[in-house]
């Protein structure tokens, strides 16, 4: 772009003066273009009253409706937490959760009886919550081996050296190996209606679909490609040390058995944070009118296999509806109300700061 | 003149007629003593703004990326467990904050180089130390360890609790890699262009371009085929699918930016309002006047802001 009122010539221009012998010599001269003299074409944004200040308040003014939006749905969804651990006296699973022994073969059984006093419409959750679980520890995230459970036959009998030091058991390789799959959750939870006249109905629990669709399709993969015969594909191999059953006992259905088991992947999927819930199962909807499950009484009966007095955790249970943006969550509605409020008062704020003290005659400052 | 060039901060020579022998031990050098005038007010001046405002960000980014992890061993045991993919890590200073900060170090310019040559009253920054020194290097820190608290405590707030549309929940290690890190980049990167003064095609170029490769790449490493090849290497498949179709964490995003970037503009806005320095009052005529002459036929010249 050589079209601009600042020429590079008239200032060192006298090196075109030998003009008959000039064409021969090379200049040193860098080239006049836009790019090597730095006159490119560019957009100069600055930060004045009149773009900073709408910017503050449009901000102010788009966030609040989007928090009481958010903050509204999440009140009208539904959700009631039980916490099951026992540790105190009174409650129902004291004795399972002092009791709890590797050996055992009989499982520990305990009930506890809740009030629901909303029904739940449409689908219902149901989340296994767990506290002061460190799934995101290092060494914990990196025991596992995906190619295993990616099916792939060498590393079903030669796991990773990640998995150290529940590789091998007995000179056995372990399927699946690592502290992820050894400490797998293994409490059965059942949900029971106490009808008004004193009867019980059990509550149908899906077990499908609580997986993410990319780890049941891909990731997970039972090794020996669709042979059906799980027992002969996993022969020679040991089970984790802490699971009861080995890992083709885990479902008589085939296509939850092995490592494709819903429950184990939505386990080995470690969560982010030491307080987490992961979901459990999912209670249809009915297909007539009444609520999925309507006020009233409820028994939950847990198999209390799993303990968590050890490390001083907590097990809970929660009921939850769902909407558009996902389960209960106060925070996302109140973090958006609460900072589109403050944007647009710091826009009154540089409003009237700008009004009363700024400068708004800029030139009439340039000294020379 | 050996020992004038030993005591200054740089050493000129003058190639000519006497030889070239204070040539060879400067570290600028021109024909005609004239051009003195250029390299201080112009190209020193400028050199001078680039570096500052390169460092003072390069500093911002990198303290945003790496507390995070500080804040997050609160919740992981103090393991050293990383809140990002190991890939992300990789590829962050080197793909996706890069080049927008580099493009930013050359083309730079706050004020034209006819008005620097008008002011040299501008250069007295230069000499004063103003625009990087201990109290600008605590301000850009403490903007980084602020912008990694947004960035670890407002996922941290939101995720825990939150699910997916379809109940399954997004508490999981990689839906909390993917929006912090998505978050990451996208509030550097909108740092970076409220720190461009000067938006060549280049800076455009580099700026989305980048923010475009960290899409493309996240996608590509969290896809079907690569973990088909490599399933230890690449075992966040389906994580950016997952996350990324999820209103919540846009949402989670949305806010994050706006908390780390609207502290820093309201400042800007009042340090330039109430205490403008000689560079943005230059500035800022020039360009009030580069408007008023646009529609007399100038071309060549984008005029914004205003």
């Amino acid at each position: 772009m050589m079209a601009s009122s600042y020429s590079a010539k008239e200032e060192d221009g006298h090196h075109s003066g030998p003009a008959g012998l000039g064409a021969a010599t090379r200049t040193r001269k860098p080239d006049n273009t836009a790019f090597k003299q730095q006159r490119l074409p560019a957009w100069q944004p600055i930060l004045t009253a009149g773009t900073v200040l709408p910017a503050f308040f449009i901000i102010g003014l788009i966030f609040i409706p989007i928090g009481i939006g958010l903050y509204v749905t999440s009140n009208n969804i539904n959700e009631f937490e039980i916490d099951y651990t026992g540790t105190d006296m009174s409650s129902p699973c004291f004795n399972c959760s002092q009791n709890f022994s590797w050996n055992s073969t009989t499982p520990c059984k305990c009930v506890l009886s809740f009030y629901l006093d909303q029904p739940f419409e449409s689908n219902v959750f149901m989340y296994y919550g767990l506290s002061n679980f460190y799934q995101n520890h290092r060494r914990y995230v990196k025991s596992r081996d995906d190619s295993q459970l990616n099916g792939d036959e060498r590393s079903l009998k030669e796991p990773s050296k990640e998995c150290e030091p529940y590789r091998t058991n007995e000179n056995k390789p372990i399927a699946p190996c690592g502290a992820i799959a050894n400490s797998m959750f293994n409490d059965t939870l059942d949900l029971f209606y106490i009808n008004p006249s004193g009867s019980k109905t059990q509550i149908p629990l899906n077990k499908k679909g609580i997986a993410w669709s990319t780890d049941k399709r891909v990731k997970f993969r039972n090794p020996g490609g669709s042979n059906p015969n799980l027992t002969a594909v996993f022969k020679d191999t040991a089970k984790p040390v802490n699971w009861h059953k080995p890992v083709y006992e885990l479902d008589s259905e085939a296509d939850n058995n092995g490592f494709i088991n819903e429950d184990f992947i939505v386990w080995m999927r470690t969560a982010a944070l030491p307080t987490f819930r992961k979901l459990y199962r999912i209670i249809q909807k009915n297909n007539n009118m009444t609520p999925t499950l309507p006020r009233g009484n409820y028994s939950l009966e847990v198999t209390y296999n799993y303990p968590v007095r050890s490390f001083e955790g907590r097990k809970r249970v929660i009921l939850s509806t769902i909407s558009w943006m996902g389960g209960k969550n106060p925070f996302l509605g109140i973090a958006y109300m609460t900072v589109g409020s403050i944007c647009f008062f710091l826009g009154v704020v540089l409003l009237f700061i700008h009004h009363k003290y700024g400068n708004r005659n800029n030139s009439s400052d340039i000294a020379s | 003149c050996f020992s004038s060039s030993a005591a200054a901060h740089i050493g000129v020579g003058i190639s000519g007629q006497e030889g070239i022998q204070a040539v060879l031990a400067s570290d600028y050098s021109f024909s005609q003593f004239r051009f003195l005038q250029r390299l201080l007010l112009v190209h020193g001046r400028w050199s001078y703004l680039r570096m500052c405002r390169f460092l003072c960000y390069f500093f911002y980014k990198n303290f945003a990326f790496t507390m995070v992890h500080f804040w997050f061993g609160f919740f992981c045991g103090f393991s050293a467990q990383t809140v990002y993919d190991q890939y992300f890590i990789t590829l962050y200073n080197i793909v996706y904050t890069s080049l927008p900060v580099l493009a930013m170090g050359l083309f730079d310019q706050d004020v034209p180089e006819q008005r620097s040559l008008e002011y040299p009253k501008l250069y007295e920054p230069g000499q004063l130390n103003l625009l990087f020194n201990k109290r600008e290097f605590f301000i850009c820190i403490a903007q980084g360890i602020y912008t990694s608290v947004v960035l670890f405590f407002i996922p941290y707030g939101v995720l825990s609790h939150a699910t997916q549309s379809n109940g399954v929940p997004l508490a999981d290690y990689q839906t909390f890699a993917v929006t912090t890190a998505t978050a990451l980049v996208i509030v550097v990167s909108v740092q970076i262009a409220l720190d461009t003064g000067y938006w060549t095609a280049i800076n455009h170029f580099f700026i989305w371009g980048s923010l475009g490769t960290y899409f493309t790449i996240l996608f590509a490493m969290h896809s079907s085929i690569l973990f088909n090849i490599f399933p230890k290497q690449f075992h966040f498949l389906g994580s950016a699918h997952n996350t990324l179709g999820q209103p919540v964490v846009w949402l989670t995003i949305a806010l994050a930016t706006v908390i780390c970037i609207a502290p820093v503009l309201a400042f800007r806005f009042l340090k330039l309002d109430l205490k403008p320095q000689l560079s943005d009052t230059v500035r800022y005529t020039q360009l009030v006047l580069q408007k008023k002459q646009k529609p007399c036929g100038r071309v060549g010249r984008g005029v914004g802001g205003g």
